[in-house]
């Protein structure tokens, strides 16, 4: 009996047993290999492979790697395969995605350098072209300055050209004036001194070349001496006036040392020794005609000897008493009257006219 | 005793029964719904969404958010299993999103740079073409 009751009792639980094999059968099926699990490793083995990402994301390749091996056991339940297969899929995707991002951050590095550097060239080449176009600058600055140095070099020459081409001008005319003096002199002596006057004319004509054909510093000396000489030029000649306090007031004598302007005149006329001069006296309207006429002549005359004394040729001094004529000033008032009292000295400035 | 015989019998059957019962349900299905796991999904698609998955990784966001929306149905169902599993893709996914987000961001940043160093370079030639 109860050995009955014991096997009944083993039958019963093996039957339950036998139930509970079965019910667990229902949820799980036969071991398969899990269908995925070989794509998702074949991926993770491609980007383990890749030495510009194997590196760079250690975790989550090592994570993914763990996910994949999970994967790949077999497993009945096909419900729980796929989701490993899904996960493991997911996180090798999730790997190779942190490892990209992580190279192209260590990428950036480079870039940062390459841009850095590429700045600085840029840097160097914009200081280069600064540097070129100050040169540029500084090189078109020289050269105007040299453009305008020779301007002026020039303004300067043409000026004193045309200083010389005055003074030639000057000295032509003043020639020919004195060729027509002598030559109307001559008419007066001689009808036959026509012809030299004409002759003299002509010559004035060529000394007019030879004086315009004449060097500039010839002329430049001239001039300075006459500037000297405080002569001005005019239609007669070089024009000198020596003043009244040259003499005692009524006398005729030279005042002693007041001859300097005197001195100037010997100097000139020592210099250009081709040259003549008429001395004039001039007095004012105060006193008789007849009275300033001798007065003024003696006066001429006392210039020439003092000028013949300083060792002028003789022949190249005249002596005339022009008397009250010729008035430079009003003779109404103490002032003009002085300006009237004087001597003048006409120096001809035609050298061959004479000869 | 024979009248307690099949009483005894009765009893005996019955314990092996309720002990497969439990074998059975505890095999198949945890009764409390997995939390933590749809917690754990829920963050990673808001963190998704912070990196701005939603725009660089659009597909992998929005199955991230089909999966935690099945695993939700599955917790209704008392399909504990399937809920857990859903909502440990869900995450899966999510994370996907975000590291493909994060990638298309630093390879766009990486194309930036370097056309921005082509343009330097390129106008330092233009420049330098300039200069003798």
């Amino acid at each position: 009996m109860n050995t009955k009751v014991q096997l009944l009792t083993i039958r019963s639980s093996l039957i339950a047993a036998a139930v509970a094999a079965a019910l667990l059968a229902g949820c799980a099926s036969t071991p398969v290999a899990p269908e995925g699990a070989a794509a998702a490793r074949l991926k993770l083995t491609r980007l383990q492979s890749d030495p510009t990402l194997a590196d760079r994301a250690p975790l989550a390749i090592h994570e993914a790697t763990a996910a994949v091996v999970t994967a790949e056991q077999p497993e009945a339940d096909q419900s729980l395969a796929q989701h490993r297969v899904y996960i493991a899929d997911r996180m090798v995707d999730t790997a190779r995605a942190a490892a990209e991002t992580r190279l192209a951050e260590d990428q950036r590095v480079a870039l940062a350098a390459q841009r850095e550097s590429s700045r600085l060239d840029a840097r160097t080449r914009e200081a280069n072209a600064a540097h070129y176009q100050a040169e540029v600058a500084r090189a078109d600055d020289a050269q105007q300055k040299l453009i305008a140095n020779a301007a002026t070099d020039q303004a300067r020459t043409a000026i004193a050209q045309g200083e010389q081409q005055r003074l030639n001008a000057e000295t032509a005319r003043d020639q020919a004036a004195d060729a027509q003096a002598l030559g109307a002199e001559q008419k007066r002596d001689a009808d036959s001194a026509r012809a030299d006057a004409a002759t003299a004319a002509a010559n004035a004509a060529d000394a007019a070349a030879l004086a315009a054909a004449g060097s500039a510093r010839q002329a430049a000396e001239l001039q300075r001496q006459i500037d000297l000489l405080q002569a001005r030029p005019t239609d007669r000649g070089l024009v000198l006036t020596l003043g009244d306090v040259l003499f005692v007031s009524g006398r005729s004598e030279l005042r002693a040392g007041s001859s300097d302007h005197l001195n100037k005149l010997v100097s000139f006329l020592n210099r250009y020794p081709e040259r003549s001069a008429v001395i004039e006296g001039y007095t004012d309207s105060i006193g008789t005609e007849a009275y300033n006429q001798g007065l003024s002549q003696r006066r001429a005359e006392s210039v020439r000897s003092y000028l013949i004394a300083q060792g002028v040729a003789s022949a190249r001094l005249e002596a005339s008493g022009k008397g009250e004529s010729n008035p430079v000033a009003d003779n109404a008032s103490s002032d003009g009257r002085q300006q009237n009292r004087r001597v003048e000295v006409i120096i001809s400035k035609s050298e061959v006219a004479l000869l | 005793m024979n009248l307690s015989y099949p009483f005894h019998r009765r009893t005996r059957l019955r314990v092996p029964l309720g002990i497969a019962g439990i074998v059975l349900v505890a095999a198949c299905a945890s009764t409390p719904p997995p939390t933590a796991k749809l917690q754990a999904a829920r963050e990673a698609i808001a963190a998704a969404e912070q990196a701005q998955a939603g725009q660089y990784a659009p597909s992998e966001l929005s199955e991230a958010r089909m999966k935690i929306a099945s695993a939700n149905s599955a917790v209704q169902d008392q399909n504990m299993i399937s809920a857990a599993r859903l909502a440990d893709e869900s995450s899966t996914e999510a994370n996907l999103a975000t590291a493909r987000t994060m990638d298309v961001k630093a390879q766009a940043v990486n194309a930036q740079m370097q056309q921005s160093n082509a343009t330097l370079i390129n106008e330092m030639q233009r420049s330098g073409g300039a200069t003798p």
